[in-house]
């Protein structure tokens, strides 16, 4: 297993783990999210292949309603 | 009809999707509206809550989406927000405000310069939300903006078209299509900056918190079929002296070759 944070909360994957399989473990794998993996943001198509290690720390962000 | 980079829209009315009470209300709204083009914002999910997305249901509606940069402080911030958005909505337009001012929420025109150029070299289509000045505005033409949204008023203020002076002047110089954002309270305000000359408006709070949001949505759409009708039609010119519309004969003593 690994440990990483997901927007100040700490979240425990296994080992190898992606980005994909992350979004789909926390039920976020939706339309309209965004992510950054230690303040660099990676591109949507990047996450089936991007694999997270310990203590990385991913900042996990949503479109939602606004003006 | 109004064209912005590459997409044309039949609909001046451009819409916020925020503070309506339901989703439900708010696509109702949008499409009551005839708007095609509604702006999104972007924020950190908070795990612990429930999923708040509404982003499937304005695609099924078939909008163009506009997402903004709110919550960013300066141009960095801006640009973050901009390029996490474009990941997440797979689109390159972005509706950049930034204002760190919370009691006005006034932009902060040193910092939206500076993004608008950086992003514009980053390939998005960039749609400022600036103050009502012609000096700002030009400059922001000039760094490639694909339009300028100057402000009638402070957001959600309501109190419509404070700034006409100077959006008349910003109208008279723009290049590039003009969007009155924020302030617009009531369908008059709407269709008075169309009267003006802008080429759009945007508006959010003035629907989502009337009593009836639909029915709102639905004046302000009317408002604006009023307003391209005028812009069609020619506004007469204004004069401070009068000018009759009918015969100035003396009623009772005259006929119309006496005067």
């Amino acid at each position: 297993m690994i440990s990483i944070m997901v927007n100040d909360l700490p979240v425990e994957l296994a080992q190898k783990a992606t980005l994909q399989e992350m979004l789909t473990q926390l039920g976020r794998a939706d339309d309209g999210t965004a992510l950054a993996v230690n303040q660099m943001i990676i591109p949507r198509l990047e996450w089936p292949h991007h694999r997270l290690t310990d203590g990385d720390d991913i900042l996990l962000f949503q479109a939602i309603a606004g003006g | 009809m109004l064209k912005i980079a590459d997409t044309t829209f039949t609909s001046r009315l451009f819409t916020g999707t925020g503070k309506f009470a339901t989703p439900d209300v708010m696509l109702a709204a949008i499409t009551a509206s005839g708007s095609q083009l509604v702006t999104l914002a972007m924020r950190r999910i908070d795990l612990r809550g429930g999923n708040d997305a509404i982003l499937p249901a304005l695609i099924r509606a078939g909008v163009k989406l506009l997402p903004n940069t709110s919550g960013a402080k300066t141009a960095e911030e801006a640009v973050f927000a901009a390029r996490l958005a474009r990941e997440a909505l797979g689109t390159h337009w972005i509706k950049l405000e930034i204002h760190p001012d919370m009691r006005y929420l006034l932009p902060d025109p040193v910092e939206t310069l500076k993004a608008a150029e950086l992003l514009v070299r980053e390939g998005f289509i960039v749609l400022p939300y600036c103050g009502a000045d012609p000096v700002l505005c030009r400059r922001l033409e000039e760094a490639g903006c694909a339009a300028v949204m100057p402000l009638g008023a402070p957001i959600g203020s309501n109190q419509g078209l404070i700034t006409r002076d100077f959006l008349r002047i910003i109208i008279e110089q723009a290049g590039i299509p003009v969007v009155v954002d924020a302030g617009i309270g009531a369908p008059s305000h709407a269709l008075e900056a169309l009267e003006l000359g802008a080429d759009a408006v945007l508006v959010n709070t003035a629907i989502a918190v009337a009593r009836d949001p639909v029915a709102m949505a639905c004046a302000f759409r009317l408002a604006l079929d009023a307003g391209e009708l005028a812009r069609e039609a020619g506004i007469a010119p204004s004069r401070r002296d009068a000018s009759a519309t009918s015969p100035l004969t003396g009623f009772l003593t005259q006929t119309e070759g006496a005067l």
